[in-house]
């Protein structure tokens, strides 16, 4: 079982609801794994379903001009690390 | 026949597409538009799949065989939208007459600051929007395309109007950014457009009826929709002859529902509905059409089905 942090877990949680992804078990989500493309198979319009929970739950704005969208949404635990970052900056 | 309509060339080098544009703007409209016919010409004998693809669209259309004449029609009617474009680009509507409808309902939906959608197809000119959003520079207008996919007319025709390549949503980027910056231009009340007749490679679709037979249909632009939960307006741009044109807004829907549970359904009766617009607006200016390729694409339909991953639709 992979290892999550408990923000982590708290935003994998989000988006199984958010994406009303059926049969997937938030704890199971490799913090380390692709989410878009790899096993969960996300695409940008998940990836914008994503962004806009986020940015409800966590008052936060996840931006398209980002330099590193590409690095932010790699994985659960670079996109769960980027919020905690943008929250407490 | 089942090349796609991503894998076809652009029409010309960037050096005959860079003589093209200094002579129209040099010479201008009149003098051009006499080129036009030997152009086309030269297009109908030189291009023997887009020839094919236009005989097939109209005799589907007329419902009886299309001749050469009509086809050769249709592709210089294609010419000249395509020439057109570099004056709405370069001089914006002066020139032309715009015969503007369904207005209010456009404006109505933007009062309403949640943001816009407009879905327009490949059938006359989006151009036309393009200048008339010059109007209201207070209401930001974006444009879903992809520039990897004409890139030395893209390049060529935003050296013309700088700004409009700015608005522009680059497609090819793919990915998270490109869905970010449509919800970003909503929510700060903007028009967002897209072209959502062409399906890209990769890119799930749906077939639903067009012109008598089920063709394919990306459903991209509607899950956005659905995602964003704005108003979805309608845009046609068609091109009437002479220095007319035809621009037509239609409120779509108020908010575009695609419930998890039903998704199927539901998309495919978005998607008919979109359908049976085009058609509408087909049988209205036949030679508006402007999807060169075997649109239906029989000989994959009975492949079709795999599920693809979903991708972002292009204007």
């Amino acid at each position: 079982m992979p290892t999550q942090t408990a923000a982590e877990h708290e935003l994998a949680t989000l988006i199984v609801e958010a994406l009303n992804l059926e049969g997937i078990d938030p704890a199971q989500i490799d913090p380390q794994a692709a989410l878009f493309g790899g096993e969960l198979g996300l695409d940008s319009i998940d990836a914008l379903e994503i962004a806009l929970a986020v940015s409800k739950r966590y008052g936060m704005q996840l931006r398209s001009d980002h330099p590193d969208n590409q690095r932010i949404f790699s994985s659960l635990h670079a996109l769960s690390a980027h919020i905690e970052q943008e929250r407490t900056a | 026949m089942s090349a796609h309509w991503q894998q076809q060339r652009e029409g010309g080098s960037r050096a005959s597409i860079n003589f093209m544009v200094n002579t129209a703007l040099r010479c201008g409209r009149a003098f051009m538009l006499c080129c036009m016919y030997p152009i086309a010409l030269y297009y109908f004998l030189r291009r023997a799949a887009e020839r094919r693809a236009s005989r097939d669209y109209l005799t589907r259309l007329f419902g009886r065989p299309a001749s050469a004449w009509q086809v050769l029609r249709h592709i210089h009617c294609f010419s000249v939208t395509m020439l057109d474009r570099i004056y709405l680009l370069a001089h914006g509507e002066q020139g032309f007459e715009i015969e503007v409808s369904g207005l209010e309902q456009l404006q109505q939906c933007i009062a309403q600051g949640r943001g816009v959608l407009l879905v327009g197809s490949h059938q006359g000119s989006f151009e036309v929007l393009r200048a008339l959003s010059a109007r209201c520079p207070e209401v930001p207008l974006r444009v879903l395309l992809d520039k990897q996919k004409t890139p030395a007319i893209t390049e060529l025709l935003e050296a013309l109007a700088p700004e409009v390549g700015e608005a522009v949503i680059d497609v090819s980027q793919g990915g998270t950014a490109v869905t970010l910056a449509v919800a970003e231009t909503c929510k700060a009340g903007g028009m967002v457009a897209l072209l959502a007749d062409r399906g890209r490679a990769h890119e799930s679709l749906r077939r639903v009826p067009f012109l008598g037979e089920a063709a394919p249909f990306p459903i991209g632009p509607w899950l956005l929709a659905s995602t964003l939960q704005v108003p979805v307006v309608l845009c046609f741009g068609m091109y009437r002859g002479g220095r007319r044109y035809a621009l037509s807004f239609e409120l779509f829907a108020e908010r575009v529902e695609i419930a998890r549970d039903s998704r199927h359904e539901m998309l495919d009766q978005v998607l008919h509905r979109y359908a049976q617009r085009l058609e509408h607006y087909a049988r209205l200016e036949p030679y508006n059409w402007f999807n060169f390729y075997d649109f239906w694409q029989q000989d994959e339909a009975a492949t079709m089905a795999p599920p693809h991953p979903r991708t972002v639709p292009e204007a």
